[in-house]
């Protein structure tokens, strides 16, 4: 009896056994054969991130892309422009080593956005990064605490992800472009009834954080549901407000940073990794190439800039020893000149490339002594410069050295910084 | 009788031929030293008031130049010889500057427009000897090299502040691994009226540039902490200067030597804003800098990797006043601060608060920023009155 009993136990666990391994084998094969997402951030140990793109680590080179013909305005539709831009700018940028474009907003005209992404991607291999500012320019000012606001701005976004998610090309979605700034009252600034009971200033800032970041997570979430096969980046100013996000962001994937610092980005690799463990896109940065102190163009000034921009996103890449490994790449600011940028309610100064300077950043110290320290030039940052010359009926396209330099940095990156100056 | 005669001949003929043979090789031992090679173990740059030795004359007086008084022919109580240099600082602030030094030039009045450095190579270390007239007077720094312009000196070395004693005391600065191949200042000091507000009265002898083969190249030096922005008035462990005015600064007032209820000490910064926008924007703000005046255009960060956190004491007149924020670092230049924080909006207490801006991941490794404040008038309408005491790194 007590045999029959070992026997009878022996075989029931000799069953159970063998469904585990079968279940074993199942989830193995599950996994091993579940798609990956089209695009996708690989994490490795010590908190580095790679993006991985149609099954490869992707380093994004990219370019802000926005291009404004010469005379036109910033509501110029050039989605739509016959003489189809994109295709000249896509050739230059393929023989650069480009191989990104980030847009701040889609065009209007769905048809014309995809024919853009998918001629960049089907004829030059480049990607296309969607940007949507979620509403942080309009008049009077962003109201991320009002659920309207928030309906509204979020069917925007879902929109614009449910028209293009199916195209090859697309590589992520950023949401935002530095709105964290109206947060903390540098530009913008907003406020809701709860907000304004507060009266600690400090503390309000970081309820209108919370409240941004709070959206700007449904939104992603939002997006993850529609389209799993995209990264969803915030588009942050700095690190500004991180620490809120958090706590409240966790399904953004990617934080996509604008910096001007000149020659670096100083410790932002590592205070992302203590303040928001994400991996981190520089989605803008630049330089211009117009030294506001002498009253020239100077390209080798942008090109240093840049060189030496790329050389510390390349030093902080997953791959790179010694560096924080978080960052995915760039996107330089810009591809090419915007002429409507300096006042852009003055149409005759469209068609006039102006040298006044609207702002300062002593960063970009080799034109600080400028006239009131203005040294930075909105129509000057392009690596390519426009000529009123026409060419296919486009603005010919002449690269600056910048160009050229970052073209040989990326064909073959050196890393060790230049001898210091003393 | 006619041998001796000869021998004599001889003599006669041959003595001031070795004689101008002697001096002509002394001169070229001279001109040999300010060119390409130098053999000698040292370098004289003071020795006594008539010394043929000496190099270099203290001809470069900055600041407050009326404040300054020289007597290279100090005979009452020399280190050595028979002379000393006698220095009277009146702190007069005779130029409205705050500070006053002085340069070893050569030739004299050389702020680099010309050619003279001599090439030091092979120098380790610069030595002197100090003493104050009753011990106590602090000289912010003591240079050498670091003249600019068309000819600019090779190497910039800095040391100090030094608290001199009312006996004599050698001090060196270590040159070793310092390019010195062209130097045309030679030494200098700075001080200033907060440090000595009643003047100082003090002496230097015996300066001279050593070849010492023990001398080692200084390591990288990591600041110890506490380390103090602001302790008091004339404390020798304070560090930056708020120098770095910037919106309306016509707005800004600052009186850095406050006894109006120093938190700490006999003396507290106290801070006008007056919010009137003199210069056309409402906004103003005050940067601590290394050294004065420095937006990232000069190669001085401190090294403040030990710095887990900046406190400082603040309060505001009547309470209420509102700093848009309390910051460290943010320089942006050709040297820019390795890293940047802050605290803010802040609205002051009327009693002494204390504040703290953590530092715990950033990277404090080169600080030329080391405190600065911003507010504006939007939120101060009628103007801020404020103070602030035991500003720290710890």
């Amino acid at each position: 009896m007590l045999e029959v009993r070992l026997k009878g136990f022996r075989s029931r666990k000799v069953f159970l056994l063998a469904a585990s391994c079968l279940a074993l084998c199942f989830f193995i094969v599950g996994m091993a054969s579940r798609p990956k997402p089209a695009v996708w951030v690989k994490k490795f140990k010590g908190s580095r991130y790679e993006l991985m793109a149609a099954g490869k680590p992707y380093v994004v080179k990219g370019v802000c892309y926005n291009p404004i013909p010469i005379g036109k305005g910033q509501d110029y539709d050039w989605w739509s422009d016959p003489n189809k831009p994109w295709l000249t700018d896509g050739r230059l940028m393929q023989e650069m080593g480009v191989n990104t474009v980030r847009i701040y907003k889609a065009g209007n005209n769905p048809g014309s956005v995809k024919k853009v992404i998918s001629d960049m991607y089907n004829i030059y291999g480049i990607r296309t990064v969607m940007g949507h500012w979620l509403g942080f320019w309009e008049y009077p000012c962003p109201l991320y605490g009002g659920k309207e606001f928030q309906e509204r701005v979020k069917k925007e976004v879902l929109d614009m992800v449910r028209l293009y998610k199916d195209e090859p090309g697309v590589l992520m979605w950023i949401l935002g472009n530095e709105n964290n700034y109206s947060c903390f009252g540098q530009v913008n600034p907003w406020s809701t009834d709860e907000i304004d009971k507060e009266t600690d200033p400090a503390k309000q800032n970081l309820m209108r954080a919370r409240v941004y970041y709070s959206f700007v997570n449904e939104l992603a979430a939002e997006i993850h549901k529609i389209d799993p096969n995209h990264p969803v980046a915030l588009g942050n100013g700095e690190l500004l407000g991180l620490e809120v996000a958090r706590d409240v962001s966790p399904d953004i994937d990617v934080v996509a940073c604008i910096i001007y610092r000149g020659k670096g980005f100083g410790n932002i690799f590592n205070s992302l990794k203590s303040i928001f463990d994400r991996p981190i896109l520089i989605s803008e940065f630049g330089a211009d190439s117009y030294d506001a102190y002498l009253g020239k163009e100077d390209q080798n000034m942008q090109a240093f800039f840049l060189q030496a921009q790329w050389r510390q996103i390349y030093q902080n890449l997953a791959t790179t020893k010694g560096g924080a490994g978080n960052c995915i790449g760039g996107a330089m600011f810009e591809w090419a000149d915007e002429w409507w940028k300096h006042n852009e309610y003055d149409a005759d100064g469209w068609s006039r490339h102006d040298a006044e300077s609207n702002w300062s950043n002593p960063s970009y110290y080799f034109d600080i002594k400028a006239a009131n320290n203005k040294n930075m030039n909105e129509e000057w940052f392009g690596i390519v410069a426009l000529s009123k010359e026409d060419e296919s009926g486009l603005d010919r396209r002449i690269p600056r050295k910048a160009y050229y330099l970052v073209r040989e940095f990326w064909k073959n990156p050196v890393l060790t910084d230049p001898p210091r100056k003393k | 009788m006619k041998r001796m005669f000869l021998v004599l001949a001889v003599l006669f003929l041959a003595l001031p031929t070795c004689l101008l043979s002697a001096e002509t090789s002394s001169e070229t031992a001279k001109e040999g030293s300010s060119a390409a090679t130098l053999a000698p173990k040292e370098f004289i740059i003071y020795n006594d008031r008539n010394s043929r030795d000496n190099h270099y004359i203290p001809s470069g007086f900055m600041g407050d130049v009326g404040d300054i008084k020289i007597n290279d022919q100090y005979m009452a109580n020399p280190h050595s010889g028979a002379t000393g240099i006698e220095f009277v600082y009146t702190a007069k602030n005779s130029q409205g500057q705050g500070w006053s030094g002085v340069y070893w030039q050569n030739p004299a009045n050389n702020w680099g427009t010309r050619k003279g450095g001599f090439d030091l190579s092979g120098m380790t270390k610069l030595t002197f000897w100090a003493k104050g007239a009753k011990g106590g007077e602090v000289i912010r720094e003591f240079m050498v090299g670091g003249i600019k312009g068309t000819y600019p000196d090779t190497a910039a070395v800095k040391f100090g502040p030094v608290e001199l004693t009312d006996t004599w005391k050698q001090y060196a600065i270590n040159l070793a691994g310092k390019d010195l191949s062209y130097i045309s200042g030679a030494f200098g000091w700075v001080t200033n009226s907060d440090l000595n507000p009643q003047g100082a009265t003090f002496y230097l002898d015996d300066i001279k540039f050593e070849a010492d083969p023990t001398m080692k190249p200084e390591d990288h030096k990591v600041e110890n902490m506490p380390f103090y922005v602001y302790a008091d008035r004339n404390s020798i462990t304070n560090h930056f200067t708020p120098s770095g005015f910037m919106g309306s600064y016509g707005d800004v007032k600052v009186d850095i030597a406050s006894n109006t209820d120093p938190y700490l000490g006999n003396s507290c910064i106290k801070m006008v804003y007056t919010a009137k926008a003199a210069q056309g924007v409402r906004w103003a703000g005050v940067y601590w800098q290394n050294p004065p005046n420095n937006w990232g255009t000069v190669d001085a960060g401190f090294d403040l990797s030990r710095a887990k956190q900046l406190t400082f004491w603040a309060r505001g007149e009547k309470g209420g006043e509102r700093i848009e924020e309390f910051k460290i670092g943010g320089i942006m230049g050709e040297y820019s601060d390795s890293d940047s924080a802050s605290i803010g909006p802040v609205i002051l207490n009327k009693e002494w608060t204390q504040y703290t801006i953590d530092l715990k991941g950033k990277d404090m490794s080169y600080i030329i920023g080391g405190f600065c404040w911003v507010t504006n008038a939007d939120v101060n309408p009628e103007g801020a009155t404020f103070y602030l005491d035991e500003i720290k790194y710890e």
